[in-house]
């Protein structure tokens, strides 16, 4: 639904966005990861059309934003919740947004309640809290019933609640098969969130690929291994190209191989295991080595 | 519906609900009722003094008058449409929803426009009213009236002039963004630069002065006078040209800015 190709932007000589190339697919949510001025909120402003790109393109169903009838009832995005009008009602503020897009009355009612604000909907923009200003640009993001949902760091400011009910509320668009772009800097969050992952930094990108092969191909995800014969099992696995990374009397841990590749070393070995399990990386320890500068996950991955 | 009426209906509701707008137009009569009482209180009691017992003054006439001090009102009011959403930072909301710049800026003027055309019509018939009422009387040696024809030419000038004036300033503000960038110009080009200009006493200054929106205005509502004692060289159709003119300028350099530079 949203593919950029070759996009490019900067300021002066300095890169914010270098040659992102990528697909956002229907019925995932894709988390969009980087260090902060990575280029993440500059490249959702490329594809919204607020910026122009120094070169490349964002398309969304083969066409640029701009030359979207009504876009809010195809794209839906929150970029800066604060970004309001602050005399005006939320409840205005989306009546106008309904408007300048042929989008039924009854929806900014429907959304409001969606998101749990139908009470303060009425309050002036400037008065209300950085979680309400959130759960109402979400409302906004949601108004066209679109089929592309960009969201930036939309949890910032919410209560643990609020932090739980938008992981639903993401979980279930993307099930209704919608395309959803969300960035955040909370990678436990994300963990519980994305299907998929674009990481990004200094405007390049350094992944793009499902959660459960990011976190696969950290070095912190192994197997672990409880054996009375650890020295022996060490030997085997090592003659078999894998990498053991520590072993004491009666245990090990080993990278770089499938539960099931070492598990089936030792049974031809003749080695007893009382105990062999993965021990997953988190997508926080997988991150920050991908930004680190590796380059397990490149462009093609 | 297309893209334009529904940016149009956009503006309209946005418009109205925020309470700046209320302010600045309820304001604006107010504002205009007080200027033109006192232009008018100060002509008809300098016709008195100098005995001009001839003399007929329009009520609708002080009313044109006050229009180069009511017009900041407007101008403040107009360019909270765009400025405010620059400085709020909301400007991303709208373009969002009307990403086409063009419909985009369309849309704000075609409500500021018209919403000025009434609030000139209405402010100026309600000043002009109070006017009559107030300075028509023996005190002030009736030399106030009320022609009914000039009068509705007159209302009718000040609501098109009101219009213009904040279409340009719509204009400015799109190029400018920020609040205090718009005030500074507007003002320069209603009022600032056109005085300067006269006070040079050169003949060129002279010339480029009248053609600017304040002479051009006041020409089109049907004055005559330059404030230097001599006439405004030009019809009242071409002082309508004139602002046209700088109303498209104004209009063209905002849409220049907006397409050309990142929102």
């Amino acid at each position: 639904m949203i593919s950029l190709n070759g996009l490019t932007k900067r300021y002066g000589d300095r890169p914010a966005v270098d040659g992102l190339t990528l697909e956002l697919r229907p019925g995932t949510v894709t988390g969009f990861l980087g260090p902060n001025g990575a280029g993440k909120t500059t490249t959702m402003r490329l594809i919204l059309g607020l910026d122009r790109p120094s070169s490349g393109t964002a398309l969304i169903g083969g066409v640029p934003y701009h030359r979207i009838r009504n876009p809010l009832r195809t794209v839906g995005a929150l970029l800066d919740a604060r970004a309001l009008h602050p005399g005006r009602s939320g409840h205005a503020h989306l009546v106008a947004l309904a408007r300048s897009n042929g989008v039924p009355r009854r929806r900014v009612t429907e959304v409001l309640e969606t998101v749990g604000m139908a009470g303060a909907a009425r309050k002036r923009a400037g008065a209300l809290s950085l979680g309400m200003s959130q759960r109402l640009g979400i409302a906004a993001a949601l108004l066209g019933d679109p089929q592309v949902l960009m969201f930036d760091e939309p949890v910032n400011g919410l209560d643990p609640d609020g932090v739980r009910w938008v992981r639903g509320l993401m979980r279930s668009l993307a099930a209704e098969g919608r395309t959803v772009f969300v960035s955040s800097h909370l990678m436990s969050e994300m963990q519980l969130t994305a299907d998929h992952l674009v990481v990004i930094g200094k405007g390049r990108l350094i992944a793009d690929a499902p959660l459960a092969d990011v976190i696969a191909g950290s070095s912190l995800t192994s197997v672990l291994v409880r054996t009375p014969h650890a020295g022996d099992l060490a030997v085997r696995l090592r003659a078999a190209g894998i990498t053991v990374d520590r072993y004491g009397e009666n245990e090990l841990e080993a990278t770089g191989a499938a539960l099931e590749t070492v598990g089936d070393l030792a049974y031809e070995a003749g080695i007893r295991l009382h105990e062999l399990r993965a021990k997953e990386a988190s997508l926080e320890q997988a991150y920050q080595e991908l930004t680190a500068g590796s380059v397990e996950y490149g462009a093609g991955a | 519906m297309s893209t334009l009426w529904q940016a149009v209906l956009a503006e309209w509701a946005k418009l109205w609900s925020v309470r700046s707008t209320w302010w600045c137009l309820a304001f604006a009569p107010v504002l205009m009722v007080v200027t033109a009482l006192t232009l008018g209180g100060a002509s008809a009691t300098d016709a008195l003094r100098d005995g001009r017992t001839g003399v007929r003054v329009a009520a609708s006439e002080p009313v044109v008058s006050s229009t180069s001090f009511v017009q900041f009102v407007l101008v403040a009011l107009a360019m909270l449409v765009i400025t405010s959403e620059y400085s709020s930072g909301s400007i991303r909301v709208t373009l969002q929803a009307t990403p086409v710049r063009g419909a985009m800026l369309a849309g704000k003027a075609l409500v500021v426009g018209p919403v000025m055309f009434g609030v000139g019509v209405l402010s100026g018939a309600v000043a002009t009213g109070l006017v009559f009422a107030v300075l028509s009387g023996d005190l002030f040696g009736g030399l106030v009236v009320l022609p009914i024809g000039e009068v509705v030419a007159d209302l009718l000038g000040v609501g098109v002039f009101a219009a213009l004036v904040s279409v340009m300033t719509l204009g400015v503000g799109a190029a400018m963004r920020s609040a205090a960038g718009t005030l500074t110009v507007v003002f320069m080009l209603l009022m600032g630069l056109p005085l300067m200009l006269l006070m040079t006493g050169s003949q060129v200054a002279l010339d480029v002065s009248m053609r600017m929106p304040m002479f051009a205005g006041l020409a089109f509502m049907g004055s005559t006078d330059n404030l230097t004692g001599g006439p405004i060289p030009y019809s009242a159709g071409e002082g309508l040209a004139w602002l046209l003119a700088w109303t498209a300028a104004a209009l063209a350099a905002g849409y220049a800015v907006l397409r050309r530079r990142d929102a």
